[in-house]
């Protein structure tokens, strides 16, 4: 009888809109963290990256002030408008004008420079906020497709304020089109952010305007222009405000059914819905949303509140997982669903109320939208440890917290949860055996085949079992593993207790004789207090073994000093050195190698330069659009791009080839169209030099005559690229100069010095030498790094070196390899030569390079 | 004037006339043979490339048709020996041969020439009778009835809604009652300007003989040169020149229909009458499922003094819609008036012969660096609107004139005669095409609807667009070419005609592909808001969406005259209902 019952309820809804999903191991795909490379390179650069995302149909967006005209004059607003003015009696001007008042405080005004603010700021605040921001590239690549071929609606989750950020900045991040996202009018309220927001994109909806029909007729149509123009995706909250306590909200179905209504009415031919989940380790609100659940009433949005939630900043948020989920497509789900009459019967433009079939529909859709976003919420081991801890108040022994954990983690993969679990056996090894390098002795470089040897006399002593994705310890292994740690547990703790002296007691710069006591000290006090038992910390070994492995990880500095050496713990992440040198060669005019004059003044055939690139070797054999060596991999996707490796192919995805792959134009010149990026060789150019204008740095002492800049002008062909730099700095000027370092709040030593810098350069933006021999020093990028007198050495011939020209960045751009913490990199490179010109002639002498690179800080 | 046996002039497997068809010539060069018509013996040079590029077909994969009919593939002519007697009797000329059988069962759509080329016949008419005036036909409905057989009218055979398929299920003898042979003119009145016509004249001949006597009808489907008079009330027709002389039925003053219940007629012919409804609603579009008609009194004007053709550019289509919408909002729009999307725009560019002189091709590479470089059009957006005037030449001038400078307000610029001409041209010969398609794996179809103005760009893109996607999921290799233009303009809306073609090369089951593509284009323009046809018919094609379309009480009432006018289901076509 119920079963009869349930099988007519579902012959009268139609098919089932959500169907039981498969439990056990669903594809997921890979997360990427797009903190990482923002750690690496300048947030600066990465503000002013090109940013020329793909939209619906090649449309050009139109201005928003060109989208509220569009809207007021609709035939649905005007329709309203003049029913109104029928009913009331009042003139249809005056409500025209009300509608223009609701259009301007509701409408976004969507700046590319606001954007790029919040490019800058967000960077830093996400950096310090969390760990690692987690995306999964293939729900990118997926919206990009979505984007191009139909409207699409954006459905984050909603937990955080992070949430309506995060998923602007992700997209920029991609160079994806910004959506347009529905605020809550409260927002605005907010004086600067609310404005700031407002060009970011946000749109904002009153929280209740049920009764007020004008107001309802423009915010449909406003939203509805938006989405049927292709202007940019729209993102709104099914849950229509933050959920406090992490739990899924019901679903509110207005915004949802506006949506939808230009597919009912064929508007457009598709729609896509992405569900999107946002899942936190650790809530930016978590107290504040305990408070307001307890009945403290929530503080209204405002922007001092704002500025003071900043101490939040020096918190660890943790990891944010946001999962794209696959697009649904709109038409997809109605078909069957819908009955298409009840639009067609009516003008379009008429408001109308939805019928019963479409309400239900919009429901299930709302549901449906809701339990794709819980199905990807991430879950880290974190939440399930708080989870197990919240049972076991107010305390519980570590081991069974583990071990709880453990067994509540099989259960989620059991019930289908998503879980993303960092425990990699070989990255902990490879981690500790780079840690241990100075106590024990290891091969150098072959981290691999000692795990795998580990693995295997484990094995041959039955105290694991290995299958192809798992290793675990056997029951009878324990006594050997437990004897193996206890033996292996005193450096470990010993290793630990000096990490922690160093990180809460140790002075910024520090020698090694202040070092071991210190160490020692610290170890006594808590050894004293019970709160240790590793005596073997006290051991001047293991503590000189310690600091020899921090600072071959690179995380103390190690400086020799006249009395002997000082560390320094290094905050940031430091300069990757590159092994660079430089040779000085001084052949006389006359020599065996060249001829005395100049070559002639012709260009080169195109043809020949086109020859020295070839994308295929003559035999046919593809080369790597990447580096040029030999590619046997193909893209799978449009199988024309050849890579060397997976890695190349990763990084050229992520730098463009995305954008070209699905483009069949582009595929068809694909095999030579070379990326920017990837020049196997550097372009030629000319060299133009000039003597650097005296009036440009107004503040500088130099005598010009001695100092020259050096500028690069291309060959006609090259003009191009040459523009393009020239847009690139425009785009800078466009943001203000002084909103961005307002927002900097503080100006540090490094700001100075690289303001410094680019007022320098600002008359030659394109130097890429300055020459200027045993005169003025070079000028500087960042406060930090600068060579002392006794870091340049003396030459070989007992000679001091002194300066002789500097290498400015700009000549990355010049030579395409300025690609962010992919390519070399540097912010100026310094070059020291013999001051008595020793061994002249036909032979190369080393000279002294200094590398010094943009201050992390700074940029 | 066409013989009892039409397949000694026309194809019996494909469109038209023996003698005209796209071929490639020797060279490789796409020409149409035949002189029949203005493009006859011409050759067309980029239409291969056309071809090639926009199907991505091969002109080395060819898909032959049977040459001729194997009669051992026909199902043999079930006839009951009295009826035999009884027809032999009334001296009405008969057939069961079966080319002449095979020729009355099927009309133009895609699946049934595919069926013809590939030589397979499910059910076919038994027997063909030629009767040649009203009363052969009361005699042979009563026959009908007598013997309980089954009777499909058959007039000029284009139909494209399966409407002359016979019901494989039929188990009565089918009698195709061929109307050829009742062809003429009964009378001309000039004083009301009307004249009675049997119902089995073809259009190109009616509008011969009036002329005859300084007449015509206007009547001008795209068929006219095969289909009859009956075909045309029995499936609503509508014309090229509607927006002068009407749709069919505004063309009609009178009808005389053989049921099985008897004669249906009117007591007289005039202008309008309050009767109740309009009985001749209830006959037009009624599809053969009611009775034969046999004589239609129709309205006649005199052939108009002057023709001028003309043809305009539009930057997009949006603006040529919104053109054509204005022309129809002030009511000034000429006899004809089309608007051809950019890819039929192509189209048709692919169709133009080898110029004669090199002046004419200087000049077109004149207009087109006009339109494209001074004008800034975009040859790939832009799209053209084929005018055709008519009447005095004064008033054609003077129309003339206003209609550019409503097109000159949508940013339309004047492309010339030439061009207008052309594109009503091509309608007849565009036909052929796709024999020529089916040779190379080609196959292709057209379909039509009617829609409120708000909705075509919509209804357009909609419906190109969903075509696009259902060729993806079902595996065509190829994109498929799909165009449309909007060939009638109404005050409440347009008429939207799409060509729809695809190249089916490793496809195993090419027709049932196409039929689910093809119904899956019309669920989205019944969804756009569009209707199941605007001149076509139902047929058996579009039945199962006869109810959503005019709901069940609508269906009902058609079902309730089908009963009382022919209980017995003699004429059980099985189109329609």
């Amino acid at each position: 009888m119920a079963a009869a019952a349930a099988a007519a309820g579902r012959a009268r809804r139609g098919a089932p809109v959500y169907s039981q999903k498969e439990l056990t191991s669903k594809k997921r795909g890979e997360f990427e963290d797009i903190l990482e490379e923002r750690r690496m390179s300048s947030d600066l650069r990465y503000a002013m990256k090109c940013y020329a995302p793909v939209i619906y149909k090649g449309l050009s967006p139109c201005k928003p002030s060109a989208i509220k005209s569009a809207v007021l004059h609709s035939e649905q607003v005007q329709y309203v408008i003049r029913q109104l003015a029928k009913e009331t009696g009042e003139s249809s001007d005056i409500i025209q004008e009300a509608a223009m008042e609701i259009l301007d405080e509701m409408g976004h005004s969507m700046q590319l420079g606001a954007v790029r603010f919040f490019a800058f700021t967000l960077s830093k605040i996400f950096k310090r906020l969390f760990q690692r921001v987690c995306v999964n590239e293939e729900g990118m690549q997926r919206l990009q497709q979505a984007i191009q071929e139909h409207p699409v609606v954006l459905l984050p989750s909603h937990r955080s304020y992070v949430d309506f950020l995060m998923l602007s900045y992700l997209l920029y991040t991609y160079d994806l089109a910004l959506p347009v996202i529905a605020a809550g009018i409260d927002f605005l309220g907010m004086k600067i952010v609310g404005e700031l927001l407002r060009r970011a994109g946000a749109f904002f909806m009153r929280r209740s305007f049920g009764g007020n029909r004008l107001y309802w007729a423009v915010f449909a149509e406003y939203v509805k222009t938006m989405l049927r123009n292709g202007y940019a995706p729209v993102e709104f909250f099914l849950e229509g405000t933050r959920s406090r306590t992490a739990k899924t909200l019901t679903p509110k179905f207005g915004l949802l059914s506006i949506v939808m209504e230009p597919f009912f009415k064929r508007e457009v031919f598709d729609t896509y819905l992405v569900p999107i989940s946002i899942s936190y380790e650790r809530i930016l609100e978590e107290s504040l949303y305990a408070y307001e659940l307890l009945g403290v009433p929530k503080p209204k949005e405002s922007t001092s509140g704002l500025l003071k939630a900043r101490r939040i900043l020096s918190d660890n948020f943790g990891t944010i997982h946001i999962y794209v989920g696959q697009p649904v497509s709109l038409r997809t789900l109605a078909s069957g669903r819908i009955n298409r009459c009840p639009y067609n019967l009516v003008p379009r433009h008429l408001p109308q109320k939805p019928s019963e079939d479409i309400q239900e529909f919009v429901s299930d859709v709302a549901y449906k939208m809701e339990l794709l976003q819980i199905e990807n919420m991430v879950l880290s081991p974190w939440v399930l440890a708080a989870a197990v801890l919240l049972q076991n108040l107010p305390a519980m022994d570590f081991e069974l917290l583990i071990e709880k954990t453990l067994w509540l983690k099989g259960l989620t993969q059991t019930f289908g949860g998503f879980i993303e679990w960092p425990e990699e056996v070989y990255s902990c090894f490879s981690f500790l055996r780079d840690v241990f390098s100075d106590e024990f002795i290891f091969f150098p470089g072959i981290s691999l085949k000692d795990f795998e040897e580990g693995c295997f006399l484990l094995t041959k002593c039955d105290a694991i079992q290995t299958t192809q994705q798992e290793i675990y310890p056997t029951d009878k292994g324990s006594v050997v593993i437990s004897f193996l740690s206890a033996m292996f547990r005193p450096f470990l703790e010993g290793y630990q207790l000096i990490f922690r002296y160093l990180s809460k007691e140790a002075k910024a710069a520090f020698t090694e004789k202040q070092f071991i006591p210190g160490v020692r000290n610290f170890v006594f006090q808590l050894l004293e207090k019970g709160n240790t038992q590793c005596y073997e910390a006290l051991s001047s070994d293991i503590q000189k073994n310690a600091l020899a492995a921090l600072v071959q990880l690179g995380a103390v500095k190690k400086k020799k000093m006249t009395n002997g050496f000082t560390y320094s713990i290094n905050q940031e992440a430091v300069n990757k050195i590159l092994d660079m040198f430089v040779f000085r060669n001084q052949l006389p005019r006359r020599n065996d190698t060249y001829p005395e004059e100049p070559p002639p003044r012709e260009p080169p055939p195109a043809s020949a330069a086109a020859a020295v690139q070839p994308r295929r070797l003559r035999s046919g054999a593809a080369l790597c659009r990447v580096c040029g060596c030999l590619g046997p991999r193909v893209c799978g996707r449009c199988r024309r791009a050849a890579y060397c490796g997976p890695e190349h192919q990763a990084l050229d995805w992520r730098r463009g080839h995305r954008r070209t792959c699905a483009q069949p134009g582009a595929a068809d010149d694909l095999e030579d169209a070379v990326p920017d990026h990837n020049e196997f060789l550097f372009p030629e150019y000319e060299i133009l030099i000039e003597p650097e204008e005296p009036e440009s740095p107004a503040d500088s002492s130099v005598d010009p005559d001695d100092e020259a800049a050096i500028d690069t002008s291309g060959n006609s062909d090259k003009q191009e690229e040459l523009r393009a730099t020239g847009s690139a700095s425009e785009a800078l000027e466009s943001l203000d100069e002084e909103t961005l370092e307002a927002m900097a709040k503080h100006e540090t030593e490094d700001d100075k010095i690289f303001q410094k810098f680019k007022e320098r350069i600002a008359a030659e933006p394109e130097q890429i030498i300055r020459y200027c021999r045993g005169g003025e020093g070079p000028i500087w990028v960042s406060g930090e790094n600068v060579p002392e007198e006794k870091d340049i050495p003396n030459c070989s011939c007992g000679a001091k070196r002194i300066f002789e020209f500097q290498i400015m960045p700009q000549l990355l751009n010049h030579m395409k390899v300025d690609s962010l913490g992919e390519s070399i990199d540097w912010g100026t490179l310094v070059v020291y030569t013999c001051a008595n010109n020793c061994n002249e002639g036909n032979q190369y002498t080393e000279e002294f390079i200094w590398k010094q690179d943009f201050s992390a800080g700074s940029m | 004037m066409h013989g009892k046996a039409r397949q000694e002039l026309l194809k019996w497997n494909g469109w038209g006339y023996n003698d005209s068809k796209f071929i490639f010539n020797k060279k490789g060069q796409a020409e149409f043979t035949g002189r029949r018509y203005r493009l006859g013996g011409m050759v067309l040079p980029t239409f291969k490339e056309w071809i090639e590029k926009t199907f991505g077909a091969s002109l080395e994969h060819k898909s032959t048709s049977r040459a001729s009919l194997n009669v051992n593939d026909v199902p043999p002519s079930v006839v009951n020996e009295e009826f035999l007697r009884d027809l032999i009797a009334t001296k009405i000329s008969y057939s069961q041969d079966a080319e002449d059988r095979v020729f009355r069962g099927h009309g133009h759509c895609l699946h049934e020439i595919f069926a013809l080329r590939e030589g397979i016949f499910r059910r076919i008419p038994d027997i063909v009778v030629w009767p040649v005036c009203h009363e052969d036909v009361v005699k042979i409905v009563e026959l009908a009835c007598k013997h309980s057989l089954c009777i499909i009218p058959f007039g000029g055979g284009t139909s494209v809604s399966s409407a002359l398929e016979c019901p494989e299920e039929e188990k009565r003898t089918i009698v195709s009652l061929d109307t050829s042979q009742m062809n003429r003119i009964l009378w001309i009145d000039e004083k009301n300007l009307t004249a009675c016509v049997e119902a089995g004249i073809v259009g190109q001949d009616l509008e011969k003989q009036l002329a005859e006597s300084g007449f015509c009808t206007g009547h001008e489907p795209d068929s006219m040169e095969f289909s009859s008079l009956g075909g045309w009330v029995a499936t609503r027709a509508s014309g090229m020149k509607k927006n002068i002389y009407g749709n069919i039925e505004d063309l009609v003053i009178h009808i005389k229909m053989v049921t099985p219940r008897g004669i249906v007629e009117k007591n007289c012919q005039v202008p309008r009458m309050s009767t109740g409804p309009d009985i001749h609603h209830f006959i037009m579009g009624s599809e053969g499922t009611l009775g034969v008609v046999t004589e239609v009194t129709i309205k006649i004007r005199p052939v108009p003094e002057y023709q001028k053709y003309g043809s305009v550019v539009f930057p997009n289509f949006e603006r040529g819609v919104a053109c054509l919408r204005e022309v129809a909002k002030q009511r000034c729009a000429p006899a004809s008036i089309r608007l051809v999307d950019n890819a039929q725009f192509q189209f048709g560019h692919a169709l133009k012969p080898q110029v004669a002189s090199i002046f004419t091709s200087f000049l077109d590479g004149l207009k087109k660096f006009y339109i494209t470089k001074f004008k800034g059009f975009d040859p790939n957006v832009l799209c053209v609107a084929t005018l055709l005037f008519e009447g005095d030449r004064e008033k054609v001038l003077q129309h003339e004139k206003q209609v550019y400078d409503i097109a000159t307000k949508f940013g339309g610029l004047a492309a010339g005669e030439d061009n207008g001409q052309r594109g009503y041209m091509l309608t007849f010969v565009i036909a052929y095409l796709r024999d020529l398609g089916l040779d190379y794996y080609i196959i292709g179809e057209s379909f039509e609807t009617s829609v409120p103005w708000d909705r075509v760009l919509d209804l357009c893109r909609n419906v190109k667009e969903r075509i696009a996607r259902e060729c993806k999921e079902k595996g065509v290799q190829f994109a498929p070419f799909s165009t449309c233009r909007v060939t009638q303009t109404y005050d409440a809306g347009a008429c939207v005609y799409f060509y729809f073609a695809f190249n089916y090369r490793g496809i195993s089951d090419p027709i049932h592909v196409y039929e689910q593509i093809e119904r899956a284009a019309r669920e989205e323009i019944l969804a756009n808001g569009g209707s199941l046809s605007h001149h076509h018919g139902v047929g058996k094609l579009r039945k199962r969406w006869m109810k959503e379309s005019i709901s069940d009480v609508g269906l009902g009432m058609l079902r309730s005259v089908k009963e009382y006018v022919d209980p017995n289901n003699i004429f059980g076509n099985k189109n329609l209902l």
